[in-house]
């Protein structure tokens, strides 16, 4: 009996000393009873809350209320509620209760949300009033400028009205308005045949001489696009092998002091891989001048870091059974590495290299914008000339490539990965050998011809223009005046905030339309086939288009600024959760259904007991995974005049401001890294 | 002849795996290793081709020290030592022929084993001990593709490459149904008796070394705690192998 009551009075002693100690130092006795990353996020969330009510109060005059002679926010009620909520989830959870975290972070939510609405100059009246700038650019994208028909001796542009009339008239055998031809647009997009001066192969090989003119095929930006993604590719993926063993920890822990390559490659390739290719161009056209080559340089540099950490990952993965039965037989390090390793490890560099493919291609359209050469160039130059059919034939021949590019890619991945049938392998042909001579033969031309349009120069490379030193120097001595310090960390909240209304907005559209796009919920009507493969091509179309590309329309529609980025990554938002909604709602394991059914329960009941618990952590996993690639895209979306960081680190760059670009970089890189980390912890929680 | 002195092994983490451990095999004995998970047997297997690195202790073969090797001289010693894995430890994405080859290298120059370039004697002896183990019909197809009894076969295949005096097996069936154990310890038991291997064999189950091993040892918490025939784990001896609480229990 006494011991019973001693027992029972310290347990109240500790509730309370546990109760007392989070109401002093939030989160101190979460972290105390071993819930320790909820006391972590309590510990950091309180002062940071704090410091974003204390700026949106200051800066952005976020819900001003006056009491008495004294202005404040009223932003600062939810906060005090959550430091009184952090007081009883450590009561409840001291008691061995279970507390409830809903509350909690629907205040911080709201706290997160109004902030901002605000500072992304979110003006929902726009997107009406300004409607009619809306209607004129939807209709000049449905109608790119791709065929000119002549009419009495005048060019136009001949809309899909125009085409289909043409071809009525052809087939019927009237007469039409007049000839049709491809647009110049869409020659300086495709490429045209034109006379040059003939190259010196042609000269060497006596098939024409120096100073001839010879009809030759000039390559067209998109063509350009498609071979820098395709250099960056191959060049990335050259470099990143050997890189790659350095990041491995399985291998560098054999090498003495190999821990400390690994944990310095890792640091280093994390910073690289969190500056977006965009940005990698500023600092590359510095180096070699604007033009292709210096896009190819950026994304080889992005894509490189990516890929080695990729393949580290893939080789600390790797079955140690094989090393030590290899090892076992005698074998030395470079046999075991090439029987025990290379074997396990190819195919899966492989997929990783046809990913890395799909994500350069889109990465090379837009790398133009500020690095000069391909379709990027090209659509810049549209914007600036307010030529919104011609930016329209650039949007549509990319969405063309683009979802090539991915359907190629991700139908090898699935062949490399999948597990093959049983099948000997027989003698080969030889009509399969000629087939393989022929396919080296073709690849080795087309490697040479993209070297060629891509303008790649080594000279370049290796005699820089003099006022690189002095650049770097001004870049890496970075300006942390605390006047730079404000403007920066305050670009820096808006990217954060406009990624995340992003990730909200494009996700509560998405949500509907992932329903009619999962193939095991739509049925096997025929309407609702239809509506599956129009989802599903819907989302395909607007996934192929970078957000930067995107923001043209928005800037046109609701002005330049925050809100025009925000609309334009949620609308590339839009079509990549939605994929991933359907795919993960496809994934449902119809067991549970089966079973909560036969227990008599109702649909509702049945949604809520056997399909909530099954989409809802993987939906979360997905808008965290969102929110950060979201926070990567808003970097650059200034740079197309979406506001935010890119618009102040294009500026400074534009300005020769070197040392306050190098501080915009250095934030830029702990944010994404930070959200990375992040991100990643939360989703393997939710897992 | 293998003889084992006072071995022991600390892991980094402090963890005793073995604590002065002394036995020997004699040549062309079938020697079972038994004891519960986390006994030592697989360290005690480990140590002998220094695949792990013991703390103390000598391990001699035909009078080499085998704790004393380096570099080449490790590799010289471990092609004559044979090993087969629980977890059969094959590359699953290549061929049964690659995998068995692979047995060879520590009789291969380098630069001919790293293009895949054999010898027509070596495809030959490839072909010969898959013959041995009844897979010459698989040779080209992919590991993956195998079941796990065919997947144990490949891999005594591939120990036989190196033409080995001593075969080393860690828990050889114990990822294997029954009725697989006993034709993977039969091809053991085949090799031991036509070409005099000696056979170095941890086994969880009793039954299977009453039936198989001419010797048996057996440890408990790194140590030896028996040493003889198998016919004289009588009760009292299993239940100092096992616990107090193991009880007997047989496979078919």
């Amino acid at each position: 009996m006494a011991v019973t009551q001693q027992s029972l009075a310290s347990r109240q002693n500790r509730q309370f000393l546990f109760t007392f100690l989070s109401l002093i130092i939030p989160g101190s006795s979460q972290f105390l009873m071993g819930r320790r990353w909820r006391g972590i996020l309590l510990f950091f969330s309180i002062p940071i809350l704090g410091y974003i009510i204390y700026w949106a109060q200051i800066y952005q005059k976020v819900g001003l209320v006056t009491i008495g002679a004294r202005t404040t926010s009223w932003l600062w009620v939810p906060l005090v509620l959550f430091w009184i909520w952090n007081v009883i989830d450590a009561y409840r959870l001291s008691a061995g209760q279970v507390s409830n975290t809903f509350i909690g972070l629907l205040l911080v939510l709201v706290i997160l949300y109004v902030v901002a609405w605000k500072v992304t100059q979110i003006k929902p009246e726009r997107l009406v009033t300004r409607f009619n700038e809306a209607r004129s650019v939807a209709t000049k994208l449905i109608n790119p400028d791709m065929i000119t028909i002549t009419v009495n001796g005048e060019d136009r542009i001949c809309s899909w009205q125009c085409m289909s009339q043409y071809i009525g008239d052809k087939l019927a055998g009237r007469p039409t308005q007049g000839p049709i031809r491809a647009s110049k647009t869409l020659l300086d997009i495709l490429g045209r045949v034109e006379k040059v001066d003939a190259p010196k192969w042609m000269v060497r090989l006596g098939l024409a001489q120096a100073g001839d003119q010879v009809n030759s095929f000039v390559a067209g930006s998109l063509v350009e696009t498609i071979a820098m993604g395709l250099m960056a590719t191959i060049f990335s993926t050259i470099l990143a092998i050997p890189i790659s063993f350095f990041a491995a920890h399985n291998i560098m822990s054999r090498v003495p002091g190999g821990n400390v390559i690994y944990y310095i490659s890792r640091t280093i390739l994390n910073i690289v891989r969190a500056v977006d290719p965009v940005v990698w161009g500023l600092l590359i056209i510095v180096w070699v001048g604007l033009g292709s080559f210096a896009g190819v340089i950026a994304l080889t540099i992005h894509s490189l870091a990516a890929l080695a950490k990729l393949y580290s990952e893939e080789i600390e993965h790797i079955d140690p059974g094989p090393v030590e039965a290899v090892t076992a037989s005698g074998a030395n390090l470079i046999q075991t590495l090439r029987y025990a390793v290379v074997p396990q490890i190819v195919p899966p560099f492989l997929a990783y290299t046809l990913l890395r493919w799909d994500i350069n291609m889109r990465a090379a359209t837009v790398v133009g914008f500020v690095a000069g050469g391909g379709i990027g160039f090209f659509v810049v130059e549209t914007i600036r000339m307010g030529g919104y059919q011609l930016y329209a034939a650039a949007l549509w021949t990319v969405a063309v490539v683009i979802i090539l590019v991915d359907a190629i890619s991700s139908t090898w991945r699935a062949r490399i990965l999948a597990d093959r049938p049983v099948e000997p392998e027989k003698k080969r042909s030889s009509w399969v050998k000629l087939r393989t001579a022929i396919l080296i033969l073709l690849g080795v031309l087309a490697f040479i011809y993209c070297w060629n349009i891509s303008e790649i120069n080594i000279k370049d490379m290796l005699a820089p223009a003099p006022t690189l030193g002095s650049i770097l120097h001004d870049f890496v001595t970075i300006d942390l005046s605390p006047n730079t310090l404000a403007q920066v960390v305050q670009q820096m909240l808006v990217t954060v905030f406009q990624a995340m209304l992003a990730t909200t907005l494009g996700a509560i559209i998405a949500l509907p339309f992932s329903f009619l796009a999962a193939r095991n919920l739509t049925g096997r009507s025929r309407l609702s086939v239809w509506i599956f493969y129009l989802t599903r091509g819907i989302f395909n179309v607007l996934r192929s288009i970078e957000a930067l590309l995107y923001a043209a329309i928005f800037v046109f529609w609701v002005g330049i600024g925050p809100f025009a980025g925000m609309m334009a990554l949620a609308v590339t938002t839009f079509a990549l959760i939605g994929k991933l909604f359907s795919e993960a709602i496809e994934e449902i394991d119809p067991g549970p259904i089966e079973a909560v059914t036969a227990t008599g329960a109702n649909p509702l009941q049945v949604i809520n007991y056997a399909i909530l618990p099954q989409i809802v952590p993987p939906f979360t996993s997905y808008l965290i995974y969102q929110w950060d690639i979201n926070v990567r895209m808003a970097t650059i979306i200034g740079f197309a005049g979406g506001g935010g960081i890119g618009l102040m680190l294009n500026t400074f760059f534009g300005l020769l401001q070197y040392h306050k670009a190098g501080t915009v970089v250095v934030f830029i890189v702990a944010v994404v890294a930070m959200m990375d980390f992040a991100s990643a912890k939360l989703r393997e929680k939710l897992v | 002849m293998l003889r084992v002195e006072n071995l022991t092994k600390i892991y980094p983490n402090g963890t005793l795996a073995l604590k002065n451990v002394s036995f020997e095999v004699a040549d062309g004995e079938f020697m079972a290793v038994i004891g519960l998970s986390g006994s030592g047997k697989s360290t005690l297997l480990r140590c002998i081709n220094r695949l792990i690195e013991p703390t103390s202790g000598k391990i001699y073969w035909d009078d080499i020290d085998i704790t004393a090797a380096k570099g080449a001289e490790i590799r010289k010693i471990r092609r004559q030592i044979g090993m087969v894995f629980q977890q059969f430890n094959l590359v699953k994405r290549s061929s049964v022929f690659t995998n068995v080859m692979s047995g060879r290298l520590g009789y291969l120059d380098t630069i001919p084993s790293l293009l895949h370039i054999f010898s027509a004697q070596d495809r030959a002896r490839a072909l010969a001990n898959l013959e041995q183990v009844g897979l010459s019909d698989k040779i080209h197809v992919r590991v993956d593709s195998l079941s796990g009894g065919q997947q144990q076969r490949v891999g005594i295949a591939r120990a036989l490459m190196q033409e080995p005096r001593l075969m080393l097996a860690d828990e050889p069936v114990a990822s294997l149904d029954p009725v697989l154990a006993h034709s993977i310890l039969k091809y053991l038991e085949q090799l031991n008796k036509e070409r005099g291997i000696t056979v170095l064999c941890s086994l969880h189950f009793l039954d299977l070394v009453h039936r198989y091993a001419t010797r048996a040892i057996a440890l408990k918490d790194g140590e030896i705690v028996f040493k003889g025939f198998p016919q004289e784990i009588d009760d009292q001896q299993f239940k100092a192998i096992y616990g107090q609480e193991a009880e007997r229990v047989s496979i078919i």
